[in-house]
């Protein structure tokens, strides 16, 4: 079973209009990967020039990365990921 | 009750009797310090068309006046100036209660799980922290009201980190 990635409205158009995805990955970062490979851009516009995440919140099964590994937190089948914009965290 | 104040950024879902002084940073009985606030309060963020959380907000009500949900607010509309484009709901409660408020959310079609930590907000809202520099940008504030506005910001929000053993005090929205 592959990982899913919701996706808000908010977001919509960064992902071809999408608001759920599916992907495989070992890290949150392959999740990434894969989807800057379906939706060119998405990598540049979650991750700073630094490896770090911008603009956005991302959540693995609810909890924020900030919180766990980072992108580097691993991923198992069945995970949900979540990506808010950064303000909705305020 | 939902108290929809059109002066009010925010629509807010609350117990009627915090007219009667009753608190919801409460925990087995005791109010919540500045630290046990900043160590477990938090809030599920919910994402959507004000029409959409209009309607959610009617079906949590009953939670909240039940004490399942201590308090809600949701925005009247979106932050477009913060880059948001749809209005964001925050179910707030304690770290300890929250896969059980998560039941109740994902029975009502509530599908992006995102749990922020009141600690967190409060150091985007902090100076130098990314949401209010971004806020301060948006409004193109003159350097003088810009400092202004990050003295009070520390003032406020800074005290809370500083005081950890006070009992918490919600500001007004």
């Amino acid at each position: 079973m592959p990982v899913k990635i919701m996706i808000p409205g908010s977001l919509r158009n960064w992902f071809g209009g999408e608001t759920e995805y599916s992907c495989q990955g070992e890290r949150i970062l392959d999740c990434i990967d894969r989807l800057d490979e379906r939706f060119p851009g998405t990598k540049e516009r979650l991750i700073n020039q630094k490896g770090n995440i911008s603009n956005v919140l991302i959540f693995l099964n609810g909890d924020n990365l900030r919180n766990l590994d980072g992108l580097s937190t691993t991923v198992k089948d069945g995970d949900e990921i979540s990506i808010v914009p950064l303000a909705a965290g305020g | 009750m939902i108290q929809d104040n059109p002066e009010s950024k925010f629509i807010i879902i609350f117990h009627p009797d915090i007219f009667i002084g009753k608190k919801y940073t409460v925990r087995s009985g005791l109010e919540m310090t500045n630290g046990e606030v900043l160590k477990y309060w938090g809030k599920w963020i919910v994402l959507g068309e004000k029409s959409w959380l209009d309607e959610l907000a009617i079906k949590l009500d009953p939670f909240v006046e039940d004490e399942k949900i201590p308090v809600i607010k949701y925005d009247r509309e979106p932050s477009v100036n913060l880059g948001i484009e749809e209005c964001v709901m925050m179910i707030y409660c304690d770290r300890r209660d929250r896969d059980k408020i998560w039941q109740i959310l994902s029975r009502f079609g509530v599908k992006l799980k995102a749990w922020v930590t009141e600690k967190e907000t409060m150091e985007m809202w902090l100076p130098g922290g990314v949401l209010l520099e971004r806020w301060i940008e948006s409004k193109k504030f003159n350097e003088v009201t810009k400092n202004k506005v990050r003295e009070d910001a520390q003032a406020r929000l800074g005290y809370i980190f500083e005081h950890p053993d006070e009992i918490f005090v919600p500001w007004e929205q």
